[in-house]
């Protein structure tokens, strides 16, 4: 049988048997076992636990678990609500600043937390009935929050970049530095967005009687300028090369723990065991994942289906940007079923030298992928943060989010347009930082 | 029936209390190694692998946990769309797939932890700790990992949890 042909019968068990409800980690395990037992023998089983073993055996990945842990600790104190109160005091007599406080809200949180849902639930608790008060369509404030809780798999520190740049062997620092741009590019289509329907819909952005003094505008700051200044420092720290990802995020972990036990005083131990539960039951499913995707790719190359798929796509001769069309549709499908770091894991070692060999850069390619899988967050049948909406605004119904999302489904196919008409929004930053890529 | 299930779990839980354990070690050697490498300006001898041990031991030991807590994330769709007894088979196909891989991690992994011990197996650095302590972490968390499964696929078959979480396992 010819790699390819056995390379659409792994992709079609692989996608059986994740539709049986097995965890992703597990079943794509069993399929890499399978596959290898079945063309390798069984002599081939005497290597899987050191692959397996061999996939989380590397010193980048603790950066997962203390960014995770860093974004709990965050994500359990008032921060998210006090950001929101800053944004909202600053921009209160701004036309159109609660929706704009909103995304903003959206976009500093999730790059402080790194959380998708984390962000919806922390933002949109004060956020939706707000927006909803000040006469703001329900589906619109709703669908607002649902995408801007999606920035925080773009805008670093970003689990997902980690992700690409373990599988792929790419610069982590690159990578945040690259999500930096298009993170806020898009979060700027996200405010327009809002603020065009929510004209069309016939809402005059009058601004309300309400006034805040500089004393009330500058009092809220202290709470949350400390966490901003992790976040800088992180970023500083990674683009100068100064420390690894891991020892950043170890330090900024600790640092994060600490400001939410002195600024919020997050001090029983129950809390902190929460914090500290949590974040490891989330590193553990990813890491797992990790391990399991290492078996898998090991099956994929042993059984040269990589290698063959590379050579038969590079071979067609076909025009790149139809290539990279096909590629985001498939990524698309596959984001609508799996969680972003699953189909990093499965696809980017294979689809980074494809994309490499047909001359689009392995840095933005890796934003382009990120913005694909937002969107996966907010379309069913997984549409995390639609459920997490749904959850803190059970008057709404689920349709109504799910058309109020829509709109900015399309914000960031543009955004995809954009990178793909001008790829430097992804990667003048990080050369102008850190030099051209090698 | 009802003391095995309620056995694993306890050892579940006491693996992600372990887990925990790990992880808050891994934190606090990072931030020594942070201290040691760019305050102090001396080289870092044995914080890199501790910390990578320390990370892979606690993905294996909390595993058991993050299962009993249903913290792996699956495709659950198929199951919206079926009756009770399609939920009930479905669910003891994924847990029956899910088992023999696990089975077949962690029976292979005795033999290679086995041999890194027998063998006396040393890391290639300048620590170069035993092999077979930090790997002992595999065999047993994976081994914790089938009786969670075990206890599971036994709840449901004698109705103590339902199929896709709710019900006792759910908690």
């Amino acid at each position: 049988m010819s790699p390819l042909a056995l390379g659409i019968i792994v992709a079609v068990v692989t996608v059986v048997v994740l539709l049986s409800g097995a965890p992703v980690a597990f079943s794509l395990g069993f399929v890499a076992i399978v596959f290898l037992v079945i063309f390798d023998g069984l002599g081939a089983l005497s290597v899987v636990p050191d692959i397996f073993y061999g996939g989380l055996d590397n010193f980048a990945l603790l950066s997962i678990p203390m960014f995770i842990l860093m974004g709990g600790a965050i994500a359990s104190s008032r921060a998210g609500a006090d950001l929101y109160e800053a944004l909202d005091r600053w921009l209160t007599r701004v036309p159109g600043g609660l929706m704009a406080s909103n995304i903003g809200a959206c976009a500093i949180f999730a790059a402080l937390s790194g959380s998708s849902p984390a962000t919806c639930a922390a933002i949109g608790k004060m956020g939706i009935p707000e927006m909803r008060q000040r006469g703001y369509p329900a589906g619109l404030a709703t669908g607002s929050i649902a995408a801007g809780g999606t920035l925080g798999i773009l805008i670093p520190p970003s689990i997902t970049m980690i992700v690409y740049g373990i599988a792929t062997e790419t610069s982590i620092g690159r990578l945040f530095i690259a999500g930096l741009l298009p993170g806020l590019m898009l979060t700027g289509l996200f405010i327009a967005w809002g603020l065009i329907n929510a004209r069309i819909q016939g809402h005059s952005f009058a601004l309300g009687d309400r006034h805040f003094s500089w004393r009330e505008r500058l009092e809220v700051l202290p709470k949350i300028g400390p966490f901003l200044l992790v976040i800088g420092g992180i970023l500083w720290v990674l683009y100068g090369g100064v420390a690894t990802p891991s020892e950043a995020a170890g330090v900024g972990a600790v640092f994060c723990i600490l400001l939410v036990m002195v600024i919020y005083k997050l001090r029983k131990p129950r809390e902190l065991w929460g914090v500290l539960r949590d974040s490891m039951r989330e590193s553990v499913m990813i890491l797992m994942i990790i391990a399991a995707a290492a078996l898998f790719s090991y099956m994929m190359s042993s059984l040269f289906i990589t290698q063959s798929l590379a050579e038969w796509i590079g071979g067609l001769d076909v025009n790149p940007w139809l290539l990279m069309l096909s590629i985001n549709v498939f990524l698309l499908i596959a984001g609508f079923f799996l969680p972003p770091v699953a189909v990093i894991l499965m696809t980017a070692p294979t689809l980074v030298p494809i994309v490499e060999a047909a001359g689009f850069d392995p840095i933005w390619f890796a934003v382009v992928l990120t913005i694909n899988m937002e969107i996966g967050l907010i379309t069913p049948p997984v549409g995390l943060n639609l459920y997490v909406i749904n959850g803190i605004a059970p008057d709404v119904r689920l349709q109504t989010i799910l058309w109020g999302a829509l709109p900015f489904m399309f914000c960031m196919v543009l955004g995809i347009i954009l990178l793909c008409l001008f790829p430097g929004i992804a990667l003048w930053l990080p050369e102008v930082l850190m030099g051209p890529a090698l | 029936m009802d003391l095995f299930v309620q056995g694993v779990r306890r050892l579940s839980t006491l693996c992600g209390i372990a887990a925990v354990g790990l992880l808050l070690a891994a934190v606090l050697v990072v931030c020594q190694l942070v201290f040691v490498r760019y305050v102090l300006g001396t080289s870092a001898i044995w914080q890199h692998e501790f910390v990578t041990y320390a990370l892979v031991a606690a993905t294996f030991l909390g595993s058991p946990y993050v299962l009993l807590t249903r913290g792996h994330v699956n495709v659950d769709l198929l199951p919206h769309y079926l009756g009770p007894r399609g939920r009930l088979g479905l669910a003891l196909l994924a847990s029956g797939l899910s088992l023999a891989f696990c089975g077949i991690i962690g029976w292979t992994s005795i033999s290679w932890w086995h041999e890194a011990y027998a063998k006396g197996w040393r890391g290639e650095t300048v620590w170069a700790p035993r092999l077979w302590i930090p790997w002992a972490a595999m065999p047993l968390g994976i081994g914790l990992l089938c009786l969670q499964y075990l206890a599971d696929i036994a709840a449901l078959l004698t109705g103590r949890a339902l199929p896709f979480g709710g019900g006792e396992a759910a908690r």
